[in-house]
């Protein structure tokens, strides 16, 4: 197993939060402290983990990936801009009319994406089709999904983790980007006082919790899933509502908000990196 | 119809190895034979109808020919998010089953009733919608829903229904001419298509001879069909096991309205209203008049009410 330059995919990582500032400011669409808080999770998996490849984006055997999360998709977008699966100049395109980068992912506008989302609990189960499909063309691809606190609301969810589990498909894994934070309330509140990650346990899934902004905590997560133990498993990412830049932390108005021209220039200074479709070409 | 589904359903998955059956635990030993045969090909969602949708939407992402199956009140409404996000908003090629649509499950009481499943699978963007009439007809729509490249909905009995006697082909999207006939029509959808024949017979007896179509595809609605009973018939007949909004009555209101055809227009069925009572399915249907004696004795009315006619019909 190749081991992971932690400090390059910090920078990878900073490099897309300034990228979904610009886009956010320069679209004029929120969302921007759900793209943040699982920035460090869609870095570490398409630069490091999944097995995926910009020169082979259909091929069969790939690891598929589900934003189903789908309201954080800049964070997305940037990330498959920064490896090449997308051009970066369509980031300048992202929530225009007719364009290919919507503010929830849509796969008819991008036919890389793996499905559409944008509405909740939705890809857990999708994913389950997937991989029981998988297992029946002996296809040894796997299945990530990220998902939302708040999407853990919803009872679709619960009934694929009880799929998952009855089927043994330990090539699912779900991350939950656990930022306690959901749109107009604490994500607590809401779910009463069992974890979300003794929740999946009592589901019968290989679950822990770790800081999903952390990005060694993060890729040591996925290097210790367990292969072939016949159940899935679920990485609760305890992060912060728009990690990474100090004023949108932890903000709840930052759910929505549409970041200023002062935002976009104190956040970028705060990261330290270009936008990847701002930065000066080599 | 449930057991010409379930021999539909297992000839088309051994010429088919993409075939792929979900239920949502329903089906008490109809498909033992097909699980015997096709082993993980047959899925138990569970009491999931929301689970199963999305298992058969991830499936058919990845090539798969999937089949989901419920009670029809199930299948549709309690999935019906899942349908229309997971399935429809992708275009996916899944077939969508439910079983006792309509009333057929009627003295189960409300939580079983179906009769709004036309309405909200019709709304959808690109869903195809068919209501077979009898087994024959569900033998002959199965495979031809399964070549579609997109969503669609059958709506099937909960068996032991009665077949019916027709030559004419079953062909989806195409109305199925029972009886030609002139001065009325009477238009069918699912199994009233058998009281249609009923009612047909006796009234042939006193030589009134309408004209009957059965509308197995309710959506895309076959316009050709009653534009070419535009001229020979002043009068047409609905006859559908649906709420009044969005099934087949609604239907060819709308191309009623946008053709410009002039046609006298009476539906049977039932009204916009609870089933309350748990009645059993014909007692419903006679309740609620819209059985076979009741197609006998509306098409008799317009038979002979002159003032219908309008002056140009005379050919």
């Amino acid at each position: 197993m190749k081991s992971p330059d932690i400090s390059a995919l910090e920078r990878a990582a900073r490099r897309v939060r300034a990228t979904c500032i610009q886009m956010a400011h320069d679209s004029r669409v929120g969302h921007v402290g759900s793209a943040f808080s699982s920035v460090d999770a869609i870095v570490a998996l398409y630069h490091y983990w999944l097995n995926v490849s910009p020169n082979g984006p259909t091929r069969f055997d790939r690891d598929r990936f589900i934003l189903s999360k789908g309201h954080g998709c800049t964070a997305l977008y940037a990330t498959l801009a920064d490896c090449g699966f997308i051009p970066r100049e369509l980031l300048e395109c992202y929530a225009q009319n007719d364009s290919a980068l919507p503010d929830h992912p849509c796969r008819h506008a991008l036919p890389l994406l793996e499905c559409s989302s944008g509405s909740l609990g939705h890809g857990l189960g999708i994913a389950t089709g997937m991989l029981y499909g998988f297992r029946l063309d002996g296809n040894p691809a796997r299945a990530v999904v990220l998902l939302s606190d708040g999407e853990c609301n919803e009872g679709a969810v619960w009934e694929s983790a009880m799929f998952a589990a009855a089927h043994k498909l330990d090539k699912l894994v779900a991350l939950v980007d656990y930022n306690g934070l959901q749109a107009v309330a604490r994500t607590d509140d809401i779910m009463g006082p069992t974890s979300i990650e003794e929740k999946f346990r009592g589901f019968g899934w290989n679950a822990r919790t770790i800081d999903g902004n952390s990005m060694a905590a993060v890729t040591r997560a996925l290097d210790e899933i367990p292969e072939a133990a016949g159940t899935p498993t679920v990485i609760v990412l305890k992060t912060r509502k728009g990690a990474g830049v100090s004023f949108i932390e932890n903000e709840v108005f930052w759910h929505y908000r549409v970041p200023s021209a002062d935002d976009l220039s104190r956040a970028l200074a705060e990261l330290g990196e270009s936008p990847v479709h701002k930065a000066a070409r080599p | 119809m449930k057991a010409a589904f379930v021999k539909a359903l297992t000839r088309a998955a051994g010429e088919d190895p993409r075939v792929i059956f979900l239920t949502a635990d329903l089906g008490f030993q109809i498909f033992d034979d097909y699980r015997e045969k096709f082993g993980p090909r047959y899925i138990n969602a569970g009491v999931a109808e929301a689970q199963m949708a999305l298992a058969a939407a991830g499936l058919a992402l990845e090539g798969w020919r999937p089949i989901i199956y419920s009670i029809a009140s199930f299948v549709t409404a309690r999935a019906y998010d899942q349908i229309r996000i997971a399935i429809n908003y992708h275009q996916l090629p899944v077939l969508v089953v439910g079983a006792g649509g309509g009333y057929g499950y009627a003295h189960s009481g409300v939580t079983h009733h179906s009769v709004e499943d036309f309405a909200l699978l019709s709304t959808l963007p690109g869903m195809t919608v068919t209501a077979p009439g009898d087994a024959d007809e569900v033998a002959e729509l199965v495979p031809q829903l399964l070549k579609l490249s997109g969503p669609s909905y059958m709506r099937i009995g909960r068996g032991g229904e009665p077949t019916f006697q027709s030559d004419a082909p079953v062909i989806l999207g195409k109305a199925r001419v029972l009886q030609d006939g002139k001065r009325i029509a009477v238009i069918s959808t699912a199994d009233s298509a058998y009281d249609v024949t009923a009612a047909l017979k006796v009234l042939g007896q006193d030589g009134i001879r309408p004209a009957a179509l059965q509308m197995h595809t309710v959506k895309p609605l076959d316009v050709d069909a009653l534009h070419a009973l535009a001229g020979r018939v002043d009068t047409l007949i609905v006859v559908e096991e649906s709420l009044p909004g969005g099934g087949l009555y609604a239907g060819v209101i709308d191309w009623i309205m946008t053709s410009g055809a002039t046609m006298h227009v009476r539906r049977l069925g039932p009204p916009d209203a609870l089933a309350l009572g748990s009645p059993h399915t014909g007692d419903l249907r006679k309740r609620l008049n819209y059985g076979a004696n009741a197609v006998t004795e509306a098409c008799r009315v317009a038979w002979n009410d002159s003032s219908l006619r309008r002056s140009s019909s005379g050919m």
